[in-house]
């Protein structure tokens, strides 16, 4: 019972991650009803990004390599924004998930091209530090990175709804073309979307760097997958849903890679999906059906 | 020349996988899920060749087979689901699949070796072709008669009042039910249609290459799948076989020199000819 | 032929139909008006099948409707058309109408194989006089999203006429038209009815309304204010209070 414990503690610290990154497909999603299948790629692409501060200062504390991180996965964001949504007419939706799709062959290429292959080690902190609460451990490392999770939610939410730039984006997503009619420049909006996303994601993928130890190019297919589970399960859209689905999934994950191994793991993530589109394909925050 | 023997070997098997994802694209499905319905094909057939020393062609009926009634029982919940929904609920299923033939062994003895899929390390020896001395010539009429056939077929839908039907799912539902249309047999039926060519296609792919693994169904296939209709236009299906020629002559062989580079380039041009040609290279332009 | 009785439809807290009785007799052209809001597209909405009622029951041809989903009632013989122009753009005006014939008489004529994966030959007959009838003659390869506004509603027409319907529910069909295109519309409509189609006009335009129909039933706020000829409707002043507010 211990050990059950321990692994959803460890799972859901852990899936808070795999929140930003929910986060981050639903954010697009929402405000652009369209999907950025290349977002996790760009998030571990900002990660390695983060690494370059270690070229220029080799002896640079890990926060800096995570700042890095945060600005680089800002900068992709934009870069994928340009690339694949703002010239892309809206009528063409298939046009834009194709092109999201050869962003991800790209990001992918242009890690393995850069790092030859070979996984590269990321700096953590506190990996030494264990707390006790009562019977559980809790990796201090995996406790930061719960923290600075928690904080970039708290600091999106708080972008989202106390801001001018916040409402403007809300509007966008409920009605684009009311929102245009009003003066607000929804391209600037889009654009806005992408960086911040995209600074969430480089902060996630820091932190998944963080935590594993390493990092590789072989990470961003499980984690778009895991990526849009986790958004399909909060519901397309939902913040707060992403949020909980995230922490859901990572529990969920740990618990079954403990008392079923690693290689059925992902298959049993992919079961929970499954039960989720066919008992509640709205996700966990269905919003209610409203007028046609 | 085996080397253009076996480049339009490639070019036949995935212009099939092009074309499963043609006609489901046709109802407006975005499906991820045709490099699963191509692994499951791969797998059937190269098990009952190796194993149960069927001959090629019942064993690829089989696979056609095999992908249809998969494709159909996805076919089903894929109607609860919709847009963008799909896409990832497919992306897992094909990913599910990749997952399962990860961990599948199923080995026999044969003589003093063993046969069949060993999980991570794939199936080895599907030895058909060589062992019943077809030559690289006759492998590639052999894939081109399937792809031709296959073609024909998808023709003749787009011609009938069937294929009107899958458009007009594809651009309108509420319109096509307001006709008269039953939706679920429309896409349902597509999928399938789609499941039995990625079948075979599949089971082609497993005995000219000799040797299939689990990786070799993966996103990547996945979105082959799809990008070969959508880059190619859904006007008709010489769209998805320009395409895979583009895609698969030009780019990864012609690129050759470039090495690794390729790959690479792969991505960048599909974000280029996305931006510069939204309705694919065939397709029409929509009026605004 | 049809009866609504006591039908209401709820949206969270809007009731956008409140026990709403209606009968349309066979043969007969009926006129459905209301202020914006008063639930006149969501009463077609229920009669196709696209959301169920809340509560009270539709019958067609003495048969409940309840059970049966949007496709089976257009094969029933209850077709519509749409206040938005619903083509399908993409394909040809041929096409348009030929996806369109899936009534029980196209059934029963040609059986499944010959019927989806046929040719073209077998409904040239039918296909042509729908296409006379809207005045598209000499049109069926050209894309529907090519047409011009007025063609492509006599279009839509011809598609819902394409599935042999008893009775036609029509949504709004003289927005945007002029004078000149709505008499033509009044004109189709005689037409319509005279090789027995009933029809329940939903509309705005009060001149055709007027016009056209035997009876007149009138909506506000999801209920049945009135109903009666179109000269009893046009003097009743709960109708005029209705549509001008305040004082009749």
């Amino acid at each position: 019972m211990l050990d059950f414990i321990q692994s959803v503690t460890d799972g859901v610290l852990f899936g808070a991650t795999y929140a930003l990154i929910g986060i981050g497909f639903t954010l697009v999603f929402g405000v652009m009803h369209k999907i950025n299948m290349a977002y996790a790629a760009a998030s571990i692409g900002g990660a390695y990004a983060g690494l370059l501060v270690l070229k220029v200062t080799a002896a640079a504390p890990p926060s800096l390599v995570f700042l890095g991180a945060f600005v680089a996965g800002g900068a992709i964001g934009y870069f994928v924004y340009l690339t694949c949504f703002h010239f892309i007419p809206l009528a063409s939706p298939l046009a834009t998930l194709m092109s999201t799709v050869g962003m991800l062959l790209l990001i992918d290429e242009i890690i393995v091209h850069a790092t030859d292959g070979m996984p590269q080690n990321y700096p953590a902190m506190f990996d030494d530090v264990m707390l006790r609460a009562g019977e559980l451990t809790m990796r201090g490392d995996l406790l930061l990175v719960f923290a600075i999770s928690v904080l970039c939610m708290i600091g999106l939410l708080a972008l989202l709804y106390r801001t001018r730039l916040g409402l403007a984006t809300r509007a966008v997503s409920q009605q684009a073309v009311a929102a245009q009619l009003c003066g607000i420049r929804v391209g600037r909006v889009n654009a806005t979307t992408f960086v911040i996303t995209g600074l969430l994601g480089g902060i996630a993928g820091a932190l998944i760097g963080a935590s594993v130890g390493t990092l590789s190019p072989l990470l961003t297919t499980p984690l778009t997958v895991k990526g849009l589970i986790v958004t399909v399960i909060g519901g397309l859209g939902s913040i707060p849903g992403a949020i909980v689905a995230g922490l859901l999934v990572g529990g969920f994950e740990n618990v079954l890679q403990q008392f079923r191994g690693v290689t059925e793991r992902d298959l049993y993530v992919m079961l929970l999906l499954f039960a989720f589109l066919i008992f509640r394909p709205g996700g966990i925050f269905a919003p209610g059906s409203g007028r046609d | 020349m085996d080397f253009y023997f076996g480049l339009a070997q490639l070019i036949g098997v995935h212009t099939l996988l092009g074309l499963s994802a043609y006609i489901v694209l046709l109802t407006g499905q975005v499906s991820l899920a045709q490099a699963g319905f191509f692994a499951i094909g791969a797998y059937c057939a190269g098990m009952l060749t190796v194993l149960a020393g069927w001959p090629i062609v019942p064993a690829l009926g089989a696979s056609a087979l095999a992908g249809a009634v998969t494709a159909c029982a996805v076919g089903f919940p894929a109607l609860r689901v919709k847009g963008l929904m799909l896409v990832i609920a497919t992306l897992a299923f094909g990913e599910g699949v990749r997952l399962f033939f990860f961990n599948f062994d199923y080995q026999i003895a044969k003589g003093d070796i063993k046969v069949g899929p060993l999980g991570g390390e794939g199936f080895r020896q599907i030895r058909y072709f060589p062992e019943h001395g077809w030559s690289t010539l006759e492998v590639m009429l052999f894939v081109w008669a399937f792809v031709a056939a296959s073609m024909a077929l998808l023709w003749w839908f787009d011609r009938s009042r069937y294929g009107a039907a899958l458009r007009a799912v594809g651009e309108d539902e509420l319109a096509a039910q307001s006709v008269g249309l039953n939706l679920t047999a429309v896409k349902v039926s597509a999928m399938t249609v789609g499941g039995a060519i990625a079948g075979i296609g599949g089971g082609l792919y497993a005995h000219y290459t000799t040797h299939i693994e689990h990786s070799s169904f993966n996103i990547l296939v996945a979105t082959f799948a799809i990008a070969y209709p959508i880059v190619g236009g859904l006007r008709n299906v010489f769209g998805t076989l320009a395409a895979v020629v583009f895609v698969q002559a030009f780019l990864v062989e012609g690129l050759r020199d470039l090495g690794d580079w390729r790959n690479l380039l792969f991505g960048a041009l599909i974000v280029l000819a996305m931006n510069l040609r939204p309705q694919g290279f065939l397709g029409r332009r929509r009026r605004a | 032929m049809l009866e609504l009785k006591g039908v209401s439809r709820h949206f969270g807290g809007v009731r956008a139909v409140d026990g709403l009785d209606l009968e349309v007799r066979a043969g007969e052209i009926v006129g459905l008006i209301g202020p914006n809001g008063s639930g006149k597209s969501t009463t077609v909405n229920l009669i196709t099948g696209l959301f169920p009622p809340s509560s009270g029951s539709i019958r067609f041809l003495g048969n409940d409707l309840a059970t049966l989903p949007t496709h089976k009632r257009l094969q029933s013989g209850i077709a519509r058309t749409f206040q938005n122009i619903r083509l399908f753009g993409q394909l040809t005006v041929w096409q348009n109408l030929w996806v369109a014939q899936n009534s029980p008489e196209d059934r029963a004529r040609r059986g499944f194989f010959s019927r989806w994966l046929g040719g073209q030959s077998g409904v040239r007959e039918e296909i042509g006089k729908l296409l006379e009838f809207s005045g598209l003659a000499g049109r069926e390869d050209e894309l529907a999203a090519n047409l011009a506004f007025g063609e492509q509603r006599r279009l839509e027409l011809a598609r819902a006429l394409a599935t042999r319907p008893k009775l036609l529910l029509l949504d709004e069909p003289a927005a945007g038209m002029n004078a000149e295109e709505i008499a033509a519309l009044d004109e189709r409509i005689r037409l319509l009815r005279a090789r027995g189609i009933t029809v329940l006009l939903i509309e705005h335009h009060m001149e055709l309304v007027m016009a056209v129909t035997d009876r007149v039933v009138v909506l506000n706020f999801g209920q049945k204010i009135a109903e009666g000829p179109p000269a009893a409707i046009q003097a009743d002043p709960v109708v005029r209070k209705a549509y001008l507010g305040g004082e009749a």
